[in-house]
């Protein structure tokens, strides 16, 4: 058995999986890929957010099987070395991790939406970031989404989030 | 008992530790440094202060980095005293010395009343108290964040470290280059002299550790580079990539899993337990019963080659649960006892007094008129996003440990005791904390990690909670109930208030947790309990503020904010209505009350002004205020509240704060931001109800916490203050169910006096 995770064929062995297990746990404690996280296990966090065939799934209740053929990609692989995504730019722009946990899976989520969506509403921006934050980092995630876009579309203007304090305190 | 008798008996356990009556010098803290560079080229200044060969500076963390931006604001106080660039101090986890106990968490458990701690205007009685305690704990020396007290207790400490090791360098290179030291400076970590001389710290470092101390001042607040910046968090590079590792992240050579499964009822323990099924799924290996650790209720853990296969034979596990022997807990019971208790003490002026002022009862005598309300909090779980863990490894008598931990040496030292090894023997690496709020000053997990390590012939073993065991095996915020009776005079002013709570202690159950050696036979009254009732800032003749401690059977714990967390939904919401019997706007009614107390004055005003209070909103939109004290700073709240379909909907939410001199107003920000949200999901939702032994509650379906789409828009505004620091990882959380319910009164004229507003 194998996985087409981040662009690389990873084999598995045998012994260590089953084609029910969740992708979260083949990911994390099989390829010890543990940028994706474990939440909830009842797909209401989306702590386990990854890219299956390039929609967003919650790894927690995705059977290895449903991945199995199609290309997994992961926070490990949302941006290249030294080549940040625009979203973890933002993300960074607008200081938006406290404890940090959930951020793989906000991530994965947001550049899901971005995919399909380059200039979301805030209404938008509700309807699919559906995951849990208890540290509170929601304001931040709504303003760095909404500049991440703007960079993906070439967009120079100012975006419509409210400008970042800490960016403009280092200026 | 009288506030020196309380004292007396709160220290009784650590008296044995009060050995000599030298002064405290904050030099003390610095530790000491080691003129013989370590082989690797190390050079150490002090006890938190070590030079690598490259210049770079190393500073002992003795803090967990669980979201708040500890390791960001502690090591910026260390960058800008030695005038180097944050990216060039490093972090390494301070090895287990009490050199790097908390100190402040402990004088700020202290029950003395605001007034009498006024920096300047202590009393003696808080003087002796506060030396005693400040005493006992250096003794003590325990690590532990929490109290949001991390930046109060580095904050002299730490600078004078950095200070000192700055002076020493500066002395070693006017040694070097034969210059007064007076003409030297310090830029950017390059020690230079304007005739051209220059070095950075590591060329001079072996030196200076031979250099006399002298001297030293810490720098005038005008020459601050760093200190109130919002200099970027240190730590999101690693979290925006997958790379920060977390407890859960630890993989060790040879690693298994284990899952655990308590007993439902809390208290209760597994009886007898059917492995077949379970030890005949593939990647099952062995099963453990785990008695109750630290607290925690019996459980039986299943070991397995992956997270998944031991929850899947944990789940096949076949077990006969035994009930607790003292009985089974039941949320409605308690409710109704915590009220009768509240009730019964008003009556005959019972529970434990923790401040009193006036006569209430000649205020009453004296009353135009008397208003009285019964408020009530439900338990609360603390559910951090990282799942409860631990890894753990036992080999030839020692013991590893992975944790992320709010109380490194208490994981330790309950470690060694269930290995049966000293604790000199257990290795412990703090990981970064997905999330504590408190859950992370318990070790029950790490006793259980251990337990099965030890079954697990030297493999490492990372202990997992499924969220189901998290929300129903917490240690809760305990239910709380209060009767606020308050006397008006013929004007509608306050002449008297009398509060008398109701609810079990935290520190007394907590001590026994994880400092047994440290528990007294009888509890003594427990600040936390009190706190956010007995210490209003507000100018109130007549007081009696008391509170019941009850021992309602079901495990308590410290929840962001503690006692504050529903105590200032009590308080505010109270003051409320008593600005509405009063006839006066929310605001003006409790500035008319602040009158001695000019820096809540500040702030309440500095909110309205910020949230245009008093301007109309769009119809069916209404503004709620609330102004807290807690941890040292001050918060307002002002929240802008509809209804959507019968449900609140929070639109906006302008926060005001006097906390001190800020460190980093970037990440004081974002602790409001999270503390508001934090608040806001208890306001709205939170509850844990107890039938039959057992939480009803088991995942965030049912454990509902705020959503992106529900989140308002939060803005943070602070008064400038150059006071000492004050905390900032809590303060923000109390104001905001108050803020809220008091919003919603104004929106419905329905007066909301139990926790959660949506039931």
């Amino acid at each position: 058995m194998e996985l087409n995770v981040n662009g690389q064929t990873r084999p598995l062995p045998p012994e260590a999986v089953e084609p029910d297990m969740p992708l979260l746990w083949v990911l994390r404690d099989v390829l010890m890929l543990t940028g994706t996280k474990f939440g909830c296990g009842v797909a209401a966090c989306g702590a386990c957010t990854v890219h299956v065939d390039g929609q967003a799934v919650r790894s927690c209740v995705t059977p290895l099987s449903a991945a199995q053929g199609k290309p997994v990609r992961t926070i490990e692989a949302l941006g290249a070395p030294g080549r940040p995504h625009a979203l973890q730019q933002a993300w960074i722009a607008h200081q938006v991790p406290q404890c940090g946990y959930c951020q793989s899976g906000m991530l994965m989520a947001a550049a899901d939406l971005l995919a399909k969506n380059p200039s979301p509403t805030d209404a938008d921006i509700d309807a699919a970031i559906t995951n849990l934050c208890r540290c509170g980092t929601y304001p931040r995630i709504r303003d760095a989404i909404k500049s991440a876009a703007a960079v993906l579309r070439g967009d120079n203007r100012q975006d419509n989030g409210k400008p970042d304090k800490s960016v403009e305190a280092r200026a | 008992m009288n506030r020196r008798g309380l004292l007396l008996s709160a220290l009784a356990g650590g008296g044995a530790l009060l050995v000599g009556w030298s002064a405290l010098p904050p030099r003390s803290r610095i530790g000491t440094s080691d003129p013989l560079p370590a082989a690797d080229g190390i050079v150490t200044l002090n006890g938190w202060i070590r030079i690598e060969p490259d210049g770079q500076v190393l500073l002992a963390m003795n803090r967990s980095e669980m979201g708040q931006g500890v390791h960001t604001a502690l090591a910026m106080l260390v960058a800008d005293e030695m005038d180097t660039p944050l990216s060039r101090v490093k972090l390494v986890q301070a090895v287990p010395q009490s050199l790097y106990g908390n100190v402040a968490m402990f004088v700020g458990a202290l029950p003395f009343h605001p007034d009498d701690t006024e920096p300047g205007r202590e009393t003696a009685t808080v003087k002796a108290g506060q030396w005693m305690v400040s005493k006992f704990a250096r003794e003590l020396g325990v690590s532990v964040t929490g109290g949001s007290s991390s930046i109060a207790d580095a904050w002299d400490v730490l600078r004078l470290a950095a200070a000192t090791a700055r002076a020493q360098l500066l002395g070693a290179a006017s040694l070097q280059w034969k210059l007064p030291r007076e003409e030297l400076q310090v830029h950017g970590g390059i020690v230079s002299h304007v005739s051209g001389p220059h070095a950075h710290f590591g060329e001079l470092a072996k030196l200076a550790a031979a250099t006399p101390i002298g001297d030293v001042r810490t720098k005038d607040p005008k020459d601050w580079t760093l200190i109130g910046t919002a200099a970027p968090r240190t730590d999101l590079a690693a979290k925006v990539d997958g790379t920060a590792r977390f407890g859960l992240d630890t993989r060790e050579p040879g690693q298994l899993y284990a899952v655990v499964r308590h007993c439902p009822m809390l208290g209760g323990s597994p009886q007898r337990v059917k492995v077949d099924a379970a030890m005949k799924l593939p990647g099952v290996q062995r099963v453990v019963r785990l008695g109750p650790y630290a607290g925690s209720t019996a459980a039986v853990a299943v070991v397995g080659r992956s997270t998944w296969h031991a929850r899947r034979g944990a789940q096949a596990l076949e077990i006969d649960w035994a009930p607790p022997p003292a009985g089974a807990a039941d949320t409605k019971r308690i409710d109704e006892a915590l009220e009768r208790a509240a009730r019964e003490a008003a009556q005959s002026d019972g529970g434990f007094a923790f401040h009193t002022r006036g006569d209430v009862k000649q205020a009453r005598a004296g009353a135009a008129r008397q208003i009285e309300s019964l408020y009530r909090a439900p338990y609360l779980a603390h559910a951090p996003m990282e799942p409860i863990n631990c890894t753990a490894r036992v080999h030839d008598g020692g013991v590893e440990l992975w944790v992320p931990t709010q109380v490194p040496d208490m994981a330790r030292a309950i470690a060694a005791r269930v290995a049966g090894v000293p604790v000199e023997a257990v290795t412990l690496h703090v990981t970064y904390l997905g999330g504590g709020f408190g859950r992370r000053l318990d070790v029950d997990f790490v006793a259980q990690a251990v337990r099965i390590a030890i079954e697990c012939g030297g493999h490492p073993v990372q202990l997992v909670w499924p969220r189901e065991e998290d929300i129903a095996h917490d240690f809760y915020r305990p239910a709380g109930v209060a009767l606020m009776q308050a006397s008006l005079d013929g004007k509608g002013m306050v002449s008297g208030l009398t509060i008398t709570a109701a609810g079990d202690a935290i520190t007394p159950r907590w001590i026994e947790r994880v400092l047994p050696s440290l528990a007294g036979p009888v509890d003594t009254p427990d600040k936390s309990a009190a706190e956010g009732l007995y210490d209003l800032p507000y100018g109130i003749s007549h007081q009696r503020i008391a509170q019941v401690a009850t021992h309602s059977g079901v495990p308590v714990g410290y929840w962001r904010s503690v006692g504050h967390s529903h105590h200032a939904f009590f308080s505010e919401c109270f003051i409320d209505e008593l600005a509405e019997a009063a006839g006066q706007d929310p605001v003006a009614f409790r500035l008319g009350l602040l009158g001695d107390m000019p820096r809540h004055a500040a702030v309440l005003k500095l909110v309205a002004a910020k949230s245009s209070w008093g301007r109309p909103l769009p119809v069916g939109q209404a503004r709620g205020v609330a102004l807290h004290e807690s941890f040292g700073s001050i918060v307002a709240q002002v929240m802008e509240v509809s209804l959507v379909d019968g449900r609140p909907r929070i639109h906006r939410v302008v926060c005001a704060a006097d906390i001190g001199t800020v460190v980093n107003p970037g990440i004081v920000a974002q602790q409001m931001e999270s503390a508001v949200i934090f608040g806001l999901s208890a306001a709205l939702y939170g509850r844990i109800d107890i039938e039959g032994g057992a939480v009803k509650q088991s995942n965030f379906p049912d454990y509902k916490v705020l959503t992106l789409a529900e989140c308002p828009r939060i803005e943070t505004h602070l008064v400038p203050s150059a006071r000492a620091p004050g905390g900032m990882g809590e303060p923000g959380t109390p104001p905001a169910a108050p803020a809220l319910a008091n919003a919603l009164y104004a929106l419905t004229g329905k007066r909301q006096r139990a926790l959660p507003l949506i039931t």
